[in-house]
Parts: C-alpha cells; structure tokens; sequence
C-alpha cells in the first residue's frame, strides 16, 4: 500500500467551552478526491483550518509523507504542498489578478525584485491549461464573485499543490463552471494529487469523489467507497439517528401554509440595484417561510432590506397593509419586526454583557421609569425568558461569552421575543449550533407561530428548511424564483431549482 | 500598475494651485520662491513618503514628529558633547530613527497594540527622551554653539543646475537644494521597492487583506516591522535635513509634523484603509501643501487662517478616500451572484 499523502490524526479543537472538533483522523492518498461532508457546525471548516495551518489544534498531529510536521504555520504547510480554497474569499481586492495568484510566493531575481514576465507567463500557461478565462490586470476588486472564486481557485492550482483542500468551492459557481472545476480535479487526480473536497451538494460528491467522511458533532462518524454507499444513507449518517427522528417527527407536526389567512408582510418587485430585482412574496400571520438559496443569492440582503437596515430602490413593501419604507432598523422594530444576524457574534450579542442585558438591549425601554432604568424589572423579565427558552445555564448574570453556541443563539432569539414581534425575520438561525439546541430552536420557532407571529426564516441548511418550512422559497442570483408550500415539494426538487432549474 | 483616477486628480489641483498662486500671488513664480518651495518641503515629502508605508499596512505612525527631534538631538549630542566626526553622526542617526520606527512596529506585532494606540505612546515616550538627553541642559554653553561638522552641515547646500545646463541664460533658474536631490533619490528607491519587489507586494497584500497574506504564508509581522522601521528611517533623513538647516536642534524639532505627513500621504491618494498607494502621491502631496502655504503666504493670509485651510484640505483628501472605499466595497459585495 501507498504512503498516505497527508494523515491527520486525533485531531481536536476545543474554542472556549465548545469543542469543534473532537478526536477527528483523516487519510489522503495520492490521486484519492475525498469527500468531506456534514450539516453545519459540523467541523468540517475547523478540519480544514487546522490543515492548513489557519488555527493550531489543542490535541493531534498531522504526517505528510509520513513525516510529523508542526502545526498552526500556515508557511510550513505551503511549503509541504497543502493549498486551500476556501469558502469565504482570501483576496487581496484593490490587487490584480496577477498579484493575487501569487500572492507571497512571487518569482523574484536578485535584490527581491518581482519578475512580472515569469509571473505573467506562468499565469498565463495555468489559464490555458485549466481553461480557465482572466484578465490578469484587473483589480479583484471590480470583478464579479463569480471570477473572484476562480482567482481563489488559480491561486491554489498554481501553488502546484500535493494536496488541495476545497471548502465548498462551487458556492458561488454555475453548473457549467461546476463541470469545468470537475474537469481540472479529475486532471489534478491523474497527477497524483489528492483532493479533500467539501459539499452540500451530494450530486457533485457522487460525479467526482473516490471516498467519502461523514462529519458531525465534531466527529468523524464515517469514512467509506463512494461506490458503496447510496445518498439516502449519506444523510442518514449525516443527520444522526436524533435529528433523523425528529425531523421525521417534525414532519408530522401539521404543516400551516398562508397560516392564519392574513397577510402581515407583503413584498412586491421589490429591488436593490445590482443586489436583488424582482422579489415578490406575502408573508402570512401564524407561518414559518424559509426563503433558501446558494451562498451569493442575495438572501441575506434581501432581509437587510426588510428589516431596514440597509433600503431597497425598487418595488413596495407593505406591513399589515401598509406601505413602508424603513430608512432605519429603529422604524422596523417599532412596527413589530424582529430580526436575528446571521453572525450572532458580530451583529447580534454583547459577548462581555450578561445574559439578562443582552436579553433587555432592544427593549430597554420596557425597563425604564424615567430616565432610570429598573434592574430589578429586567432580572425578573430575564429570568422569566430564560425559563421559557431553557437557556443553559439559568444564570442571568453570566456572560454570554461563556455560554455555547446554541444557548447564544437562543439569548439572541430571546431579546427579539421580549418585544412579542409580530414578524420575526432570522438568518441561518442554527450556524454554528449543536443539534440538541437546533431542535429546541425550531420549538421555538413553530411557538412564536402558533402565538400568531409571521416567521421569516433564511437557511442554507436543507435539512433545516425541509423541518421547519410551512412554505418555501428559492433565491437564485438576487430573484425569488419560486414558492412552494412545504407538504407540495421535496428536497430534490428544491436542490434543482436553487442551482437554477427551471420548474 | 495602472494609474489610479485619485492620482490624475492630485496631478491636477498641482497644477491648478501651481497656475493660480502664479497668477495671483506677487513673487510666486519667481526663483527664489521655488527654491522656497523645495528646500521648505522636500523633509516633508521625505516623512510623507514614509509615512505611507505603515498607512499601506493598515497603520498608521504618529510618531514621526518625535522620531525627527529624537535623530537631531542625537545628532547635537553625538556632534557638539562626543565631537564625533560627521561620518559617524549620519549613520548613526539614521540608525537611530530606524530603531525608534523598529520598535514601534514591534510594539504592534508582539505587543498587539493598536497602531494609533502605540505610537501615540511612543510619541509622548521619544519626546520625553528628547527632553532627557538634551544637550542643551546637560551642557551649559551649549545652546549657542552651532553644529559645524561640514558632513552635517554640508546636506544644506543649493545647486546650480541651471547655469551649467546654459538654461539660466534664458530665465532665472532656482538653484536646487541638495534635500530636493535626497527626496528624488529617496523616492526612486522607495517608488521601486514598493512596485516591483517582493517586499513591497507583501506591503500591499498585509494592508489590503492581512488574514490572506497569512494564509499565503507570508510573515505579516516581519512586514509590518519593515514598514515602521521604513517610516522611522524616513523621519531620520528629513530630521538630518532640518538639522543642517538650522545648525542646531531643539527639543520641539519636528513638533506635529506627523500631521503634516499624514495629509500629505492621504492627499496623495494612499488609503486608510490600506493596500492602496504609491510614493507618487505623498511626494506630491507634501509639495501641494507647500505651494497652498507659500502661495497663502505671498498672498498675506494669516498663519491661522492657513491652519484651517490645511485641516479643510486634509478632510477633503480623506473624505475622497472614504469615498472611493466604499464605492470598491459596494462594488464588491453587489457583483455576481
């Protein structure tokens, strides 16, 4: 038997009090293209970064060739031949194309100088080879996303990688340049070189991948032949036995497309220049929309718009009736919308603060006589929403740094439910959190709608959406292109319109 | 490297200012009034061009004022306690400057203070060793003595570049100050090291995108020291210049020219936001400042009323640069998808 390319073993991340990774072992072999898949928080990414180089490990060693390397340098492993593309863009944007693929590792002559000939040539040989088309001086800046993914994938090829980890590299990519990339990895096979590839996707993971590991909980719960396995069964170990269950269970709660019969939110041909165009829906009391799409589709933007942080520049919206146009989030929340980040840690919490004035931030006012504020009023409410969303630990005054992820995302969800919102709009509200919150979560959730609130819910997580959804929407490229009550469709169908199909 | 629109701009108010002060402003256009002009401001271009590397990282220096005093008192010292000779001073106070500049990067890299936050620290600290090794206190006599050491004193020099080229027969030509000569030769360098090598790649790639430059393996720290040390280099050259100007050094040598620098590297077009710039722009900058001053001099607008117009300008430049940054990000974030 071959020597493995890359062997990574016991690998474990532990952040704070969540353990991201646990005790995880991966095997490359020259020529192998492995599948890595799993739901969100998974610990695929976090695999991926240690790798890399990104982030050291708190346990676990990784061989190349056989050989113990350190960790937590991204240069070393460079120099050892592990190139990634990763998900989120690692451009340098106001550089060209031609800087960015050679970003730190330019051809120089004497006294450092650059030489842009050997440079351009090689770029241009690469291009020609992957059949890949560039302009080489434009600043990344002002390309499109699409373009920009392919500068992010020329920069790992270039590298001339032994080893080339992708994390969801075809998030932003059309069917046909998803074919082209399938092309250059099986080219990149034949020349020995392994690939770790990353997806949601299971159609891309049975045309191209040779072996497959399952993830979840942090765990590896699986490595096996694609050849030997069959999708049904990839979800199965994907979901786990629990969320398996109880998405089965879910999915004999009664399902309420259109709700209670009336409309609270209504969007129509709603427009943001070279963002989003043409987005219509109604959103009705007393249901869960889940609006989904691929990374890039716009929906995040779409409820910036809604909930008027950012404003739209086309279209009407319209509340309970009446014709809105919020110029700040201030106006949103007095007209009863609620609105959870998609990013609990940058836009959502005060990670330093309690539990009990994260809870109290936007309804602060509730809390006040004068122009005092009531502690006593606010540790009570605090206690009460804590109770009801069982946020653990029940200590309102512990800081929500300390708290995990999913109970994060509850105090979070919490803080919009202290204001009884009538339109509760949440994106991606289960990244990053374990799959016992993300069921205590969509309790949540279906209460709030059985309590009679509109609930718009943004994910990217199938899984999520085929449990949670009364009805379900798809966004491709910045246009809601279909609607569906949730009992009329399946997740193949929803799969195929979000890569563009038309229905 | 495509010439970026804010640089056309620059070029063109250069000129604009260069026009209308001739036009307007009595003696403006006359020869000693450029040499005014590039002997008076050829030091700030020098901090200027400096200056905007720790920009281009995504920094900033406001330590520059202080690094100058620090390099002339060293210089006074070195020159008028140890009667060293010239040949020793120079290299020495430009070791000096590029220490001081060294060891504010380091406070940011190792120490991971803010560079706002640690050089504003090292402003207060290199002004309060400027105090302390004052050879003007810890010598009685001292104050009068001029500097004569013809190395030093020698950098303060105009040449006649004119008259041997047969020009000045034509119209009188401005004799050249040897600082302007240092501040083109600085800038050839600097210019070159920027665009075509390795190291002023990864400059650009720290400031644009320092999580990238990471990830492609590039030493970010080392870098961000380089940039400092560069600007503390700068600040030693022209605080050398000041010195031979004036025969002497004070403990307020160099007080708020970081201000100066600053507007001068940001009207030139290199963004705070890092990753953008070249030493085009802050070499011209600092000359546009000066033609706005000396041309707002001849015209006899008072010191303050040139104070007001200069800050105007300054938040002009930014304001124009926040503005193009957010046009890009716009950009960014609306394409595709």
């Amino acid at each position: 038997m071959d020597q493995p390319l890359l062997r990574g073993a016991g690998l474990t991340k532990i952040y704070g009090n969540l353990v991201a990774l646990n005790g995880a072992d991966i095997t490359i072999m020259p020529g192998e293209v492995r599948a890595l898949i799993g739901s969100n928080g998974a610990g695929k990414s976090t695999l991926i970064k240690l790798l890399t180089g990104a982030v050291s490990p708190t346990l676990g060693t990784v061989e190349i060739e056989g050989e113990t390397v350190p960790l937590g340098d991204p240069r070393e492993m460079i120099r050892r031949g592990v190139a990634c593309i990763y998900q989120h863009s690692n451009l340098a944007p106001a550089m060209s194309v031609l800087d960015n693929i050679f970003l730190g590792r330019q051809p120089t002559g004497p006294l450092g100088v650059v030489n842009v000939k050997q440079q351009r040539r090689e770029a241009e040989a690469l291009l020609a080879r992957h059949g890949i088309d560039l302009d080489l001086n434009a600043a990344v800046a002002s390309l499109p996303t699409v373009k920009q993914k392919e500068v992010e994938i020329m920069k790992a090829l270039a590298l001339d990688a032994r080893v080339i980890l992708m994390d969801e590299p075809t998030g932003w990519l059309a069917a046909s340049e998803v074919a082209k990339l399938h092309t250059t990895i099986r080219a990149l096979k034949a020349r020995g070189v392994g690939v770790v590839y990353i997806s949601h996707i299971l159609d891309e993971i049975f045309a191209v991948c040779d072996t497959i590991t399952i993830m979840r909980d942090g765990r590896v719960i699986a490595e096996r032949q694609v050849a030997d396995i069959d999708r049904a069964r990839v979800v199965h170990l994907m979901v786990g036995e629990k969320l398996a269950r109880e998405s089965e269970q879910a999915s004999q709660h009664k399902r309420r497309p259109r709700g209670l019969g009336d409309i609270r939110m209504s969007a129509r041909s709603l427009g943001k220049r070279g963002v989003f165009s043409d987005v219509s829906f109604d959103l009705y009391a007393g249901e869960i929309l889940c609006i989904t799409g691929l990374i890039g589709s716009k929906r995040t933007e779409l409820l910036r718009t809604l909930f008027g942080s950012d404003r739209f520049d086309s279209g009407t919206l319209e509340i309970e009736g009446k014709a809105v146009s919020f110029a700040t989030p201030r106006r949103a929340i007095a007209s009863g919308i609620g609105f959870v980040p998609e990013d609990r840690h940058r836009e959502g919490l005060l990670l330093d603060l309690s539990v009990a004035e994260n809870l109290a931030m936007a309804s602060l006012s509730r809390f006040r006589t004068g122009i005092l504020l009531r502690g006593k009023r606010m540790m009570e409410a605090a206690r009460r929403m804590i109770d009801a969303l069982s946020i653990q630990p029940p200590e309102p005054n512990r800081p929500v740094r300390l708290l995990s992820g999913g109970n994060q995302q509850k105090a979070l969800l919490g803080k919009w439910l202290n204001l009884s919102p009538r339109i509760i709009i949440l994106d991606e509200p289960t990244v990053g959190v374990d799959v016992g919150a993300k069921a205590e979560i969509y309790t949540i959730l279906r209460r709030e709608r059985d309590r009679g609130a509109a609930v718009l819910v943004v994910s990217s997580d199938l899984e999520e959406v085929m449990t949670v959804a009364d009805r379900i929407g798809v966004m491709v490229s910045g246009t809601l292109t279909s609607l569906h009550d949730a009992d009329a469709t399946d997740i193949q169908q929803i799969i195929r319109e979000m890569g563009g199909a038309v229905t | 490297m495509n010439i970026r629109p804010a640089t056309f701009a620059l070029v063109g108010f250069f000129a604009v200012a260069m026009t209308a002060f001739g036009v307007f402003a009595p003696r403006f256009a006359s020869a000693s009034n450029m040499e005014d002009l590039m002997g008076g401001f050829s030091f700030i271009a020098i901090l200027a061009m400096g200056e905007a590397f720790p920009i281009l990282t995504r920094g900033i220096d406001l330590s520059v004022g202080a690094i100058v005093a620090l390099v002339g008192m060293t210089v006074f010292d070195l020159s008028l306690i140890f009667h060293l000779p010239g040949y020793i001073v120079l290299p020495a106070a430009l070791a000096a400057g590029t220490l001081a500049g060294a060891i504010n990067g380091i406070l940011i890299v190792y120490v991971r203070l803010q560079p706002f936050i640690a050089t504003l620290a090292t402003l207060a600290t290199y002004r309060g060793i400027v105090y302390a090794i004052s050879g003007r206190q810890l010598v009685e006599g001292l104050t009068t003595t001029p500097i004569t050491d013809k190395w030093i004193v020698g950098l303060e020099n105009y040449l006649d570049i004119g008259g041997p080229l047969g020009i000045s027969k034509l119209f009188q030509t401005p004799w050249v100050p040897l600082s302007f000569l240092l501040m083109l030769g600085l800038f050839a360098v600097l210019q070159w090291v920027l665009l075509l090598s390795k190291f002023g790649r990864s400059v650009l790639t720290v400031g644009g995108n320092a999580e990238a430059a990471r990830l492609a393996g590039i030493n970010t720290g080392r870098i961000i020291i380089a940039a400092y040390a560069i600007s503390g280099f700068c600040a030693a050259v022209a605080g050398l210049l000041l010195v031979a100007r004036l025969t002497t050094s004070t403990e307020q040598l160099g007080f708020g020219m970081e201000l100066s620098a600053i507007a001068a590297a940001v009207i030139g077009g290199v963004s705070l936001a890092g990753g953008v710039g070249s030493m085009f722009g802050p070499a011209l900058g600092a000359f546009l400042l000066g033609v706005i001053l000396l041309g707002l001099t001849l015209l006899q607008v008072s010191q303050y009323v040139q104070q007001i117009i200069t800050g105007t300008i300054l938040l002009a430049a930014v304001g124009y640069d926040r503005l193009l940054f957010l046009r890009r990000q716009r950009r960014a974030n609306s394409s595709g998808g």
